[in-house]
């Protein structure tokens, strides 16, 4: 059965209100044509989650889209932080549960697992744990091992309602490959009730069933797959393209003020009809074959 | 008569930080000085041991360690394995496989507690800042950390604004009640190395380095370590080192300056 769909339809699946989980670390992998189809369809009230934050958050909640986040914390390191969600969390108007990586990792596990929770040795002590036991309804707690008697904290499963993955390879039936570090991706997807796959290349399933080791991600599990190149543009997409240093300078420097951010929205996302005409504006193939990645390099 | 040896202070700090890992370790690493660190350990004494990034990366030989962050494809060249955070900080570090893990912050205090979320008050006016990603799992789950930081007073703290990754808490076995696992056995800045009292867990001057005195160590921190009598001079790195770290790890002198 074909899932595939296109940016438009597979973003109109997504309520207002829900839980997204989002593939995006920093400046590898985010999911940027479904944020800005996100932004451009008035989503609104998202909760997103992700390990490390990526790109992909700090536009949704930047323009909106998202007003609660679960992570790790993150940033776009040398180029500096999600000025966005440091607004959001400055000014109090974004809700944030925060963790580490490995605590996000361990609650996206336990829901994958169907766990009703899970013990970790991380957060005690910090102020982390604090906050995150002052909030209503917390989602940590302490419990005895059984055992040997220790007392450990344990963490709430986490649960997203869709998990939005950036793959290099996947079949129509959403069977899909993620090639170099997969960070919390397999158990972000495992974890929530279904995934829509964007990716670079859609193959014929005999391709996948052919070296089906590299399958990261089941189809059973996809919903939607999106087949459209350069969807985590300015981000990068390993073996495929190198992120795009300039825009994301661009970007960066825009998100500083709500000022730039806005006028960064109205020219590439709200200018823009759709994927095709971002593509275009940002100048076309001609400027993005300069991205491509290097297959020894994978850069 | 040979001249005497030009280095730059990060040179010194990141022989320093080499001399911390012993061959055989299991290493994790986030960016900037542990890199250099931690290349320079494995191309002197330590040539086994194991390199790790939390987002999925084992034993990589990148071109350039010039980079954007972890995840800037550069830093994951020629890597041996490209896995995950539920094996790298779960399976590996969780299980009590690290080694040493190399932490920084924006501030730190007298027991190794390290801040890297926010300056302010976290109730009232704050400023954002990283916040943990692997941090705090690395700060509670590896053997030992070796924390680098620049030698600035409002960074060596009386107290953190906030506490992302615990180091010894208020001291006196509270980390150790809390069941985390070992804890900061190493503070490098560009002036000075210090190590923590194994009872009161008090941070405690090591050495100062060259052309640097006590007076400058001490007036530019926020609390007072302990002073022993007598404070060595902190190795200088080797003319080797300063060789391979400008000519084989870092060409670009991305962290010269």
């Amino acid at each position: 059965m074909t899932k595939v769909a296109t940016l438009a339809e597979a973003v109109a699946s997504i309520p207002s209100g829900v839980h997204v989980s989002l593939s995006g670390f920093a400046t590898a992998r985010c999911v940027m044509a479904f944020a800005h189809e996100v932004i451009r369809q008035e989503i609104k009230e998202l909760t997103v989650s992700q390990c490390v934050a990526g790109m992909d958050a700090d536009i949704l909640v930047g323009a909106g889209a998202a007003d609660r986040i679960v992570y790790g914390g993150g940033s776009r390191g040398r180029t500096g932080q999600h000025y966005c969600l440091r607004r959001g969390i400055e000014n109090g108007t974004l809700i944030t549960e925060e963790f580490s990586s490995l605590s996000m990792t361990f609650r996206y596990l336990a829901g994958s697992l169907g766990l009703p929770f899970i013990p970790i040795r991380s957060l005690r002590g910090s102020d982390i744990l604090k906050r995150l036991q002052e909030s209503e309804p917390s989602p940590v707690s302490t419990l005895n091992d059984p055992f040997t008697g220790e007392e450990w904290l344990v963490l709430k499963p986490l649960i997203p309602d869709v998990a939005v993955v950036q793959v290099q390879v996947a079949d129509e039936d959403g069977n899909a490959w993620i090639l170099g570090p997969r960070w919390d991706n397999e158990e972000q997807v495992k974890a929530s009730k279904r995934a829509i796959v964007f990716t670079e290349r859609l193959v014929s399933t005999e391709a996948i069933r052919r070296e089906p080791e590299r399958t990261v991600i089941p189809g059973f599990r996809v919903s939607h797959v999106v087949h459209l190149p350069f969807s985590a543009h300015p981000t990068s997409v390993y073996k495929v393209y190198d992120f795009d240093a300039d825009h994301i300078k661009q970007y960066a420097d825009a998100s500083k003020t709500p000022e730039g951010f806005q006028e960064y929205l109205d020219k590439y996302v709200y200018g823009v009809k759709d994927h095709w005409g971002y593509l275009e504006l940002i100048g076309g193939m001609e400027y993005l074959k300069s991205l491509a990645a290097d297959p020894v390099l994978g850069y | 008569m040979t001249a005497e040896l030009e280095y730059a202070p990060y040179e010194l700090m990141a022989a320093a930080g080499a001399r911390e890992l012993k061959d055989g370790e299991i290493v994790t690493v986030g960016l900037g000085l542990p890199v250099i660190a931690t290349f320079l350990a494995q191309r002197t004494h330590a040539p086994n041991i194991t390199i790790i990034f939390e987002l999925g990366v084992v034993d990589p030989e990148p071109i350039k360690v010039a980079v954007h962050g972890l995840s800037d494809p550069r830093i994951w060249y020629r890597a041996k394995v490209h896995t995950s955070f539920a094996d790298m900080l779960g399976s590996v570090l969780h299980r009590g496989l690290v080694d040493v893990g190399f932490l920084g912050g924006l501030e730190i205090d007298a027991y190794g507690n390290l801040n890297t979320t926010l300056l302010g008050d976290p109730k009232g006016k704050f400023r954002r800042f990283t916040g943990s990603g692997g941090g705090n799992d690395v700060a509670s789950n590896a053997n030992r950390t070796v924390i680098i930081m620049r030698h600035e007073a409002r960074k060596l703290n009386k107290a953190v604004s906030f506490i992302t990754s615990p180091g010894y808490l208020r001291g006196n076995g509270e980390r150790e009640r809390m069941g985390l696992r070992g804890g900061p056995s190493r503070l490098i800045t560009d002036k000075a190395i210090f190590g923590f009292d194994p009872e009161s867990k008090r941070m405690r001057l090591e050495s100062i380095h060259p052309k640097t005195t006590l007076e400058d160590v001490l007036s530019n921190m926020n609390f007072e370590p302990i002073v022993p009598g007598d404070v060595p001079t902190t190795e200088p790195p080797t003319a080797e080192q300063v060789r391979l770290i400008r000519e084989e790890i870092d060409p670009d002198g991305m962290y010269a300056g």
